[in-house]
């Protein structure tokens, strides 16, 4: 068998229908557009989880800003006949990501949570990955961000402060979920729906997001991903995000 | 003076059951604490590394009342999340309540008494220490207390709530002074004055946003910074998809759209000022066809009668077919409800534009229904859940007396309390004036702002999340709820909760004074008056003696009484609305011709009436619905600048009858011609490192045109004219594209099918963008 057939071998594998089942976890998330008012609490949550820097004015204006969760907003119409929509954009977590063949490195890759990982340690900073994302999830550390003090008391100690050269992303707080799975292994079991939620999921006001396993029928992301309103963003380019958007009515 | 090293501390707090928080030896125990190692090999309870403890406290950061838990690391507070057991939030918050944290941390955080060295508002200032500083401040006060006592001893707060305000009120009444007065920009004034006017109750009902089937919502921009938000979004979520079968329909009437307004299924854009007479327009409409059941509809077709749909759809330029199926579908929509705020509530007519938004849901029959409008049932216990944030706070006129008697007094004494008048009134209120007259004033509060800079005293406070307090939302949550606000964290600094400065100094002031108050501290102050509610509710509580009770509440983080009755008391009937029902026209300031736009300014968000602006968070926080962060901006219809020749990023003058402020232009597609708006928050001359020399305040250029009946500031009633000054600037925003460009992004396009898990039918589904074949 050649290379090329045995890489188009398993690029089917990975790609059938099932694959995800072979996880221990397959996280998802269900966000509501009907529910999400676009207030951005989530994007608060996500800072202060996260440690996100404070990039600065000039950090915005030179456009290094680093947000793992953020809202879009698109106008429609034109006046007085005009709408505006909201909605949550994050790391789709896909199942097909395009980030992961590109990384020279092997920093981004699939774990066995059917999460989209980076791993800050390997990241060289080629920022092939960011130019692949097709939903702009990715942020590049342009600097080393530094926290006036005392605001730098307030860092989460559960998640790595990012330095210059390294890409990141939403992990779908990784740190909240392996603290879950290490709980319920203590008590052999399985981690209980609803017994993780990313800070982005525990802040919503209106509860539009939804966090959960989707390897398990019974929880509530994969009941509401059934729901007829339910798509994938930018679903033409086979993605196969881990995110379900219910649209807006 | 309790001599505590810090590992005793911890031990002390270890000792304690979890979550009843660090404050209960805080107060003069913990100003300079020793550094110690803290022993690993066998830690104390909540400083084992990694493991994080979570206090209960209430979110100070509006007047909603949210009920907080944070998040404490090794003596740190690390996050702040939303207290699942509150019913006003449920677990969760708002961007401003979680940078809550910032506002502890804060680089900027004032950490010595300062007193002022140069000229008053030059900011030039000398550390002092507290002793000095209350002996200076209570000898001050000894002097001026006594009969007349109103005229020369003023304290001005900012919103507190619970029995911080009782002591405020108490320490005054001792001094012999009436001058206590609460003063916050965005406060409700008119709504409360509605409501006593209507129903004979100065308190705030519960909007059931949750249950209704219509809602019909005049100027609330109720998902961002009206009066609860965060319940709000609660009960918006559960009204839109929290009903199987059932969704909720919402429309907006607003001369600007807001992010409330961006998630109505209508935006009816109206005059500003005119939303009262749609209200009697659609009311007219409701009478007419028969849909008001009521034995006295002969007095309300009388009533209503001029309010005919082409003189209202004349008046307000809201199309008349759009106003009869507006009409058509509130009356016919079960339960309905309709609620009036912002700007709407804002102008000279604000009260009688709420009446009118209140004969609808007299109409249509939503009082004191689910899905409507219910009325809070007071508590029978006087002590604390009757207590209203609402009773000291000044509408506009009772500040400019005060500004009056401060210009024309000789040596008064001004007390603030975390309060920034300087910001949050127009300049025509000439404080600075008023200020300078003063015979001394005194700051206590967080950070140097721009009334602190003025100054004679400045008396640092602890933070919230350092504090002793308690707190009763309003509005309610339909029975009634109190919390207590406990310290999270050992103070930062030397600086001292606003309650243990004022009983400190009662202490100091001696005879009478320290005898009507006699506690040592905050926190024994909060758990005597605590006593009496438990005393008082005896019978409801669960918990065998005082200090469980004490425990369960701080571990709780709140303490409702959720078997009460229903509201009894409040009067329903038509007669108080059909006397109160006439429209008054709106007044403006600035003739038509002159200044040919209207100012509408909107509390932000992120910032709210300004003081979020320190916190980066919120300044990183791109606005909802313009993707601006750091800076301000006034937002123009596209039409209006085209016909102006301004681009987005010109400089412009906004120039009001009493004032003008530079500010960049925005385009933004969603607001009328004639009018222009502009977020408050920015703007600030001091504040700190943040907040300092950023944008533009509007709230400068405001006329001082009062609401007739209230005497609230009429915000909304200024008119602007706008120049070019010809220079340009970057309007900092993180948008991209603002269209979606066939991209379908928010699913529009999406036809209903259920999601297919497999590629080979994703392949077949594929959706067609405009450039697939």
């Amino acid at each position: 068998m050649s290379d090329s057939d045995s890489i188009k071998e398993k690029w089917k594998k990975y790609r059938n229908p099932g694959y995800q089942d072979k996880f221990d976890y397959s996280w998802g998330m269900v966000i509501d557009l009907d529910r999400c008012t676009g207030c951005e609490a989530c994007v608060t949550a996500c800072q202060a989880e996260n440690n996100l820097p404070i990039v600065g004015e000039e950090g915005f204006r030179s456009g290094r800003e680093i947000k793992w969760i953020r809202i879009e907003r698109y106008w429609d119409g034109e006046y007085p006949d005009i709408k505006l929509r909201f909605i949550p954009m994050l790391c789709q977590h896909c199942d097909n990501a395009p980030c992961e063949p590109v990384c020279p490195v092997y920093a981004t890759y699939h774990n066995q949570d059917g999460l989209n990982v980076q791993v800050y340690n390997r990241c060289i900073g080629t920022r092939s990955c960011a130019a692949y994302c097709p939903y702009d999830a990715r942020s590049f550390n342009w600097f080393s961000f530094t926290w006036d003090k005392p605001l730098d008391e307030q860092l989460n100690p559960d998640v790595t402060v990012r330095e210059k050269g390294v890409m990141e992303k939403c992990t779908f707080c990784i740190q909240r979920i392996r603290q879950a799975k290490d709980t319920a292994k203590d008590q052999n079991r399985r981690v209980r729906d609803g017994e993780v939620q990313p800070a982005c999921v525990q802040s919503c006001p209106t509860q539009a997001l939804v966090f959960g396993d989707r390897n398990d029928p019974d929880s509530a992301v994969s009941k509401l991903a059934q729901n007829p309103r339910g798509y994938q963003v930018l679903k033409e380019l086979n993605t196969n995000p881990s995110i379900i958007y219910l649209k807006n009515l | 003076m309790l001599n505590l090293n810090r590992r005793d501390f911890f031990k002390l707090i270890g000792a304690g059951s979890i979550g009843t928080g660090a404050g209960f030896l805080l107060g003069e125990s913990m100003k300079n604490p020793v550094e110690l190692l803290i022993p690993y090999l066998i830690p104390p309870e909540d400083i084992v590394p990694g493991v994080a403890t979570w206090y209960n406290t209430v979110c100070n950061q509006c007047g909603a009342g949210c009920g907080v838990m944070v998040k404490v690391m090794e003596g740190r507070a690390k996050k702040i999340e939303g207290n699942p057991a509150h019913p006003v939030n449920q677990g969760k918050l708002c961007p401003l309540g979680q940078a809550g944290l910032q506002v502890l941390y804060n680089p900027d955080r004032l950490r010595n008494p300062l007193k002022r060295t140069g000229e008053r508002g030059s900011g030039k200032f000398q550390e002092i220490p507290w002793e000095e500083a209350l002996t200076t401040l209570a000898d001050r006060v000894g002097g001026l207390s006594g009969p007349g006592a109103s005229d020369r001893v003023h304290l001005l707060s900012g919103r507190a709530g619970g029995h911080l305000d009782e002591l405020f009120s108490r320490f005054m009444d001792q001094l012999g002074s009436r001058s206590y007065l609460q003063y916050e920009f965005a406060h409700p004034h008119n709504l409360y004055l509605a409501n006593k006017l209507l129903f004979d109750e100065e308190r705030l009902p519960y909007y059931d946003i949750k249950n209704t089937q219509y809602l019909l919502s005049f100027g609330a921009d109720y998902l961002t910074s009206w009066l609860s938000p965060v319940h709000h979004g609660l009960s918006y979520g559960h009204m839109r998809q929290g009903r199987p079968g059932r969704r909720g329909k919402f429309v907006q009437v607003e001369p600007r759209l807001s992010l409330t307004g961006a998630n109505a299924d209508e935006w009816v854009p109206a005059k500003p000022g005119t939303e009262g007479l749609l209200a009697l327009g659609i009311a007219h409409l409701m009478v007419r066809n028969g849909h008001y059941e009521g034995d006295d509809q002969d007095k309300w077709s009388r009533a209503l009668d001029e309010y005919t749909p082409e003189r209202v759809s004349r008046q307000t330029g809201v199309d008349a077919q759009r106003l009869a199926s507006i009409a058509e579908e509130f009356a016919r929509s079960r339960p309905s409800l309709a609620i009036g705020g912002g700007t709407a509530a804002n102008h000279t007519n604000g009260v009688s534009n709420l009446v009118a938004f209140n004969s609808l849901n007299y109409l249509a029959g939503n009082l004191q229904k689910p899905g409507g409008i219910l009325f809070n049932p007071p508590s029978d216990s006087p002590s604390l859940l009757s207590a209203s944030p609402h009773k000291s706070q000044a509408p506009y006129a009772r500040l400019l007396a005060l500004m009056e008697r401060l210009s024309k007094t000789k040596d008064s004494l001004l007390l603030l309390h975390h309060c920034n008048p300087l910001f949050n009134l127009p300049d025509t209120v000439e404080i600075k004036a008023a200020f300078q007259n003063a015979g001394m004033i005194v700051s206590l509060t967080n950070f140097m702002d721009e009334s602190t800079m003025m100054a004679d005293l400045v008396l640092p406070t602890h933070s919230y999340l350092e504090s002793w307090g308690d707190d009763v939302p309003e509005p309610g949550v339909g029975f009634p709820v109190a919390a207590i606000s406990q310290p999270v964290v050992a103070p930062l600094y030397d600086t001292r909760a606003a309650g243990d400065i004022l009983l400190l100094l009662a202490d100091k002031i001696g005879g009478d004074v320290r005898n009507a108050l006699p506690w040592s501290n905050m926190e024994a102050y909060l758990k005597s008056a605590w006593k009496r509610i438990y005393v008082e509710k005896g019978a409801v509580i669960e918990s065998s003696t005082f200090e469980s009770f004490w425990k369960a509440v701080l571990q709780a983080g709140v303490w409702g009484e959720t078997g009460s009755k229903d509201a009894p008391g409040v009067r329903i009937s038509g007669k108080h609305l059909l006397s109160q029902l006439a429209y008054e026209a709106p007044r403006f300031a600035g003739d038509q011709e002159a200044y040919p736009y209207i100012l509408h300014p909107f509390v932000s968000q992120a910032f709210h009436d300004g003081r979020g602006a320190n916190l980066p968070w919120m300044q990183e926080l791109p606005d909802p619905t313009t993707s601006v962060v750091y800076g301000s901006w006034v937002e123009l219809n596209p039409r209006t600048a085209m016909h102006l020749g301004i681009r987005e990023g010109d400089l412009l003058w906004v120039e009001s009858p009493t004032g003008k402020i530079k500010v960049p232009a925005y385009l933004y597609p969603a607001i009328m011609p004639g009018v222009v708006a502009m977020p408050i928050g920015q703007g600030h001359s001091a504040y700190g490192q943040y907040a300092k020399g950023r944008g533009a305040n509007p709230i400068q250029i405001l006329a001082p045109l009062t609401d007739v009946k209230s005497g609230a500031l009429a915000w909304a009633a200024t008119r602007v004219r706008i120049t070019k000054t010809g220079e340009r600037v970057e309007i900092l925003k993180t948008d991209g594209t603002p269209r979606e460009l066939g991209r379908n992004i928010t699913g529009k396009r999406i036809t209903m099918i259920p999601i297919d898990a497999s590629p080979g039918e994703l392949a077949s589904n594929r959706v067609t963008g405009p450039n697939k074949g």
